[in-house]
């Protein structure tokens, strides 16, 4: 640590000041003394809202005045094969798009490169600007976009392809079920394309130059720099955000779905979280307490498997 | 090692007290929260005493201080602070000023659950209906109790002395038998007879002048519409701006209650309406009712015949994704042909200039409609106007919603939401030599064009609509009678307004039904059917969780499969997902929910008795 000690001293009370040895423990703790605090309240405490899977929880009314139901919001789940079909199909799209999300994980690797490769200085900022400020406009503004670029009426798209003659008159886009999952996942990139690679960038800028001199020297191509240098140097980052995000899986948040559902389309994109969220807000709050909790244990199972998996595989982990 | 232990174990103690000082502080303010509740009324009421040695009057408030409330209304559909002629006047009077806060806007009913769990509702709340978050408000002391330190009798009385039963419904049903949580909508003090003003609440109502154009064919059932409309689009395929018309325009976001909203209204036009939040319809004035998922129910018919609409080229192929106003400012620009309710499609098209060219939307009904009314309600209808528990000077807020009950109240906003509100006196109405109230010229214009009537700077300014009374909730119904002058709340029953001359499309309108207004139609040919707004005595039935679980899921499911229905490809596709959709439904409970609805269609025919 940089940081000299005659500094802390004064702000050290004398208690503290006898038990010399300990004082670099204290000063890391305290260094570290936020972050658990707030990783405290924001991510335990949240937990004890679990108690209202137990109760017939109605918002306004206190717990203490709502009758105890122990594990009937669990069976609820499983009580009628109607009930399981539904929770199946929103297990279907979650897992659905988060594979293709694990899939198409390798674009911002692939962009990453491909911006690093561009010579032109201004070019690779302009590109990388343009391609990071979408991840900056809320899921909702994007919705409001794509209804000003497909809504039959006004839509700027439509009316090319109208025009043109491709699509005709009438056609509502946003309120079509066909390939609604590739949709959703063109929707996602086109969103975090540039966000994603920024990490990958780093991780370029990283690797030693003299490893690309070398090969130079040996007469390597441009594209066998990538392929021997580049890539290698970037498979560690690659893994330790694909093990994240496989613990992610069901996790693919709410706010696009919700953004971009409607009658047409909710039965392939309603994921857990959008799920949970309509179920909660349609006035149950327990039961979508208990289908979050489930998911909470599936997600600390999923992310251990992967984390074991990549031991034995690469033997590299993250806990 | 050692090390690692105590730190491990100081690491403890400390979440140990960050938690204790977290629960201690929730609990410190959920205490505080309600100390304040229960210690509000009792502060005002030593306040009031107090201010009764200044002013004789002991409904003397002092109003020097501006009030601001926080108005929930769950019917609203504007949000942000109240603006325009009603501000003014509200302003004026009580010094009170309104911010609305609109589910509607917001989520629906995800708002009006996050506010409920907030614990604070604001200081007056709206509610559409008394089915669920009314009761469970109460339940979670988020209202407050009126007959506190004499709130009602000091600040209310109006109330208590015009609508003595909506007071009673109000303890028997909701307060234990004594406390006063809210009232009702659309009072009456007289019992009989359509409660409606000229128009009905539905029509169908096509575009008059192109109907009369194709011939005006007869029309004898529902189905029927359809080649009409397809005529008419023909003869008008596009606006005057150049874009395509249709006939039927709709939107999701009234959707809610059980089913997509736009698929009931021909089930009213034939004298039945649902139960909010179950699965059945009852006849207005008989014992009857019927599953609505059965073959036979308007529902599913409605459903088909949108389907064949659209197969017709009829439906607007935006309506799943558009919101309500897209379908007012596509009226606006008369694109479409059909309107379920007069006041949508009149209210937004029929301008001066276009009635005066004969241009216009007017009733045109088929022949077996039974058209379905509300009765005067002495007990007050279904929609709760209520003060929050956390509300600040309750007393001034009581004294402002007993005035809306008042004359002078209704008289300016009688009908906001549903009907166009008379507004202030001396601008939009006045009273002639006679003694009779009379529409001015200036108010023609305003309730014709609400949106483009500029209302003068010193009446508040902005535009007539946005001026008006934005809570959405009509207190007094409006075709009662003012005792002032013996004349009808809404302006379009006065007598001056009967007398007044017709526009070209009234009169052509008139001179082919042979009668002056579409309820004279309805009541002359005998078409009424009118539903008894009664009380059982009793506290409603409700849902248990498990059963409400159920029943929302159902609720969503038809929703869902409702509009995919509209919008199937083919016949083929209508009927699988119409199996799809009774198949699920089953499958969630749909047999337990139909027990329920027949109970609630009992609980209401026995309240019926009460006014028989």
């Amino acid at each position: 640590m940089g940081v000299p000690s005659g500094e802390l001293l004064p702000s050290v009370d004398p208690v503290h000041r006898s038990r010399w040895k300990m004082k670099n423990k204290h000063k890391l703790f305290f260094m570290a003394f936020p972050f658990l605090v707030v990783t405290f309240i924001f991510y335990y405490l949240p937990i004890s809202g679990w108690i209202y899977a137990f109760y017939d929880f109605i918002p306004g009314i206190p717990l203490s005045d709502t009758p105890y139901v122990g594990l009937k919001w669990f069976k609820t789940i499983v009580s009628n094969p109607t009930q399981t079909a539904e929770v199946l199909r929103v297990l279907k799209n979650t897992l659905a798009m988060s594979s293709l999300g694990l899939i198409t994980s390798i674009f911002p690797v692939i962009f990453a490169i491909m911006l690093t490769e561009i010579k032109s200085g201004w070019y690779r900022k302009l590109v990388q600007t343009l391609t990071t400020i979408p991840n900056f406009i809320s899921w909702i503004l994007v919705y409001a976009l794509a209804f000003s670029l497909f809504s039959v009426d006004n839509g700027v798209i439509t009316h090319i392809l109208v025009q043109l003659g491709i699509v005709d008159e009438g056609y509502n886009f946003l309120a079509s079920s066909s390939n609604i999952w590739v949709t959703m996942i063109v929707w996602y990139w086109w969103k975090s394309l540039g966000w994603g690679a920024i990490l990958y960038l780093a991780a370029i800028a990283g690797i030693d130059q003299e490893l690309y001199e070398a090969v130079e020297v040996d007469g390597a191509s441009r594209f066998r720099k990538i392929w021997h240098i580049t890539i290698p140097g970037l498979i560690p980052t690659f893994f330790v955000l694909l093990l994240l995000s496989i613990g992610n899986l069901v996790n693919n948040g709410m706010e696009q779905y919700f953004s971009f559902q409607n009658a047409m389309n909710k039965d392939s994109i309603e994921v857990l979280d959008l799920y949970v969220y309509n179920i909660a807000f349609a006035n149950n709050f327990p039961f979508a307490t208990a289908v979050s909790m489930l998911k909470s244990v599936v997600s600390v199972i999923l992310l251990f498997a992967a984390n074991t998996l990549s031991k034995m595989v690469r033997d590299e982990s993250i806990i | 090692m050692r090390l690692r232990r105590a730190s491990l174990v100081m690491l403890s103690v400390i979440l140990v007290f960050v938690l204790a000082a977290c629960g201690g502080g929730n609990n410190t303010t959920a205490n505080s929260g309600k100390n304040t509740s229960t210690e509000k009324p009792t502060s005002t009421a030593t306040n009031a005493p107090a201010e009764e040695t200044a002013a004789p009057d002991d409904r003397a408030l002092d109003h020097s201080k501006p009030l601001k409330l926080t108005v929930f209304s769950t019917t609203a559909n504007y949000a942000g602070p109240q603006t325009g002629w009603f501000a003014k006047i509200i302003k004026d009077k009580f010094n009170i000023e309104m911010d609305i806060v609109a589910s509607n806007l917001t989520g629906g009913d995800t708002k009006i659950s996050a506010m409920m769990a907030s614990g604070d509702l604001g200081d007056i709340i709206i509610f559409g209906d008394d089915k669920n978050h009314y009761p469970n408000a109460i339940k979670g002391k988020l209202l407050l109790d009126w007959t506190q330190d004499g709130l009602l009798d000091k600040y209310g009385k109006d109330i208590g002395s015009t609508f003595p039963k909506a007071i009673e419904k109000a303890k028997v049903a909701f307060g234990g038998g004594s406390s006063v949580f809210g009232i009702g909508n659309n009072v009456a003090s007289n019992p009989s007879g359509p409660s409606e003003g000229k128009d009905m609440t539905w029509g169908p109502d096509l575009r008059f002048d192109l109907y009369q154009q194709i011939g005006a064919p007869e029309i004898s059932k529902i189905e029927d519409y359809l080649p009409v409309l397809k005529k008419m689009q023909e003869l008008e395929p596009k606006n005057e701006q150049g874009k395509k018309t249709y006939a039927f325009s709709m939107w999701s976001d009234w959707d809610g209650n059980y089913k997509m909203t736009l698929a009931k209204q021909f089930a009213n036009m034939m004298g039945y309406d649902e139960i909010p939040d179950t699965a059945v319809y009852v006849k207005a004035d008989e014992e009857k009712y019927y599953d609505f998922l059965s073959d036979d129910s308007w529902y599913m018919k409605s459903l088909k015949l949108y389907f064949e609409a659209n197969q017709m080229g009829l439906v607007d192929p935006d309506s799943m994704t558009q919101k309500f106003d897209d379908v007012v400012a596509k009226f606006k620009d008369g694109r479409l042909l059909f309107s379920w309710f007069p006041w949508l499609g009149a209210a937004n098209y029929n301008t001066p200039e276009r009635t005066a060219e004969g241009k216009g939307f007017a009733l045109v009904p088929f022949k077996d409609e039974l058209m379905y009314s509300t009765g005067f309600n002495v007990y007050g209808g279904n929609g709760i106007i209520a003060i929050g528990a956390k509300a600040k000077e309750p007393a001034r807020i009581m004294e402002f919603i007993n005035w809306m009950y008042t004359p002078e109240g209704a008289m300016i906003s009688a009908g906001s939401g549903t009907a166009v509100p008379n507004g202030p006196k001396g601008l939009t109405w006045d009273m002639d030599a006679s003694g009779k109230p009379v529409v001015t010229d200036f108010g023609w214009k305003a309730y014709a064009d609400q949106q483009n009537t500029q209302v003068p700077a010193e009446y508040g300014g902005g535009d007539y609509y946005y001026g008006s009374n934005q809570m959405n909730f009509s207190f007094v119904v409006p075709a009662m009678v003012n005792p002032d002058n013996k004349e009808p709340y809404d302006h379009n029953l006065w007598t001056t307004t009967l007398e007044r001359n017709p526009s070209k499309l009234d009169s052509d309108w008139r001179a082919k039904m042979g009668v002056l207004t579409p309820k004279e139609y309805f009541e002359k040919n005998n078409l009424l059917a009118v539903a008894p707004q009664g009380f059982t005595g009793k506290e409603p039935l409700m849902m248990d969780k498990t059963l409400e679980q159920k029943n929302k899921q159902i609720g969503t499911v038809i929703q869902q499969i409702s509009w995919k229905m509209v919008f199937a490809k083919d016949q083929a596709e209508y009927d699988k997902l119409n199996k799809e959709m009774h198949d699920k439904v089953n499958g969630l409970g749909y047999a337990e929910v139909m027990d329920f609805s027949i109970k609630k269609a009992e609980e209401l025919f026995e309240a019926r008795k009460s006014v028989k």
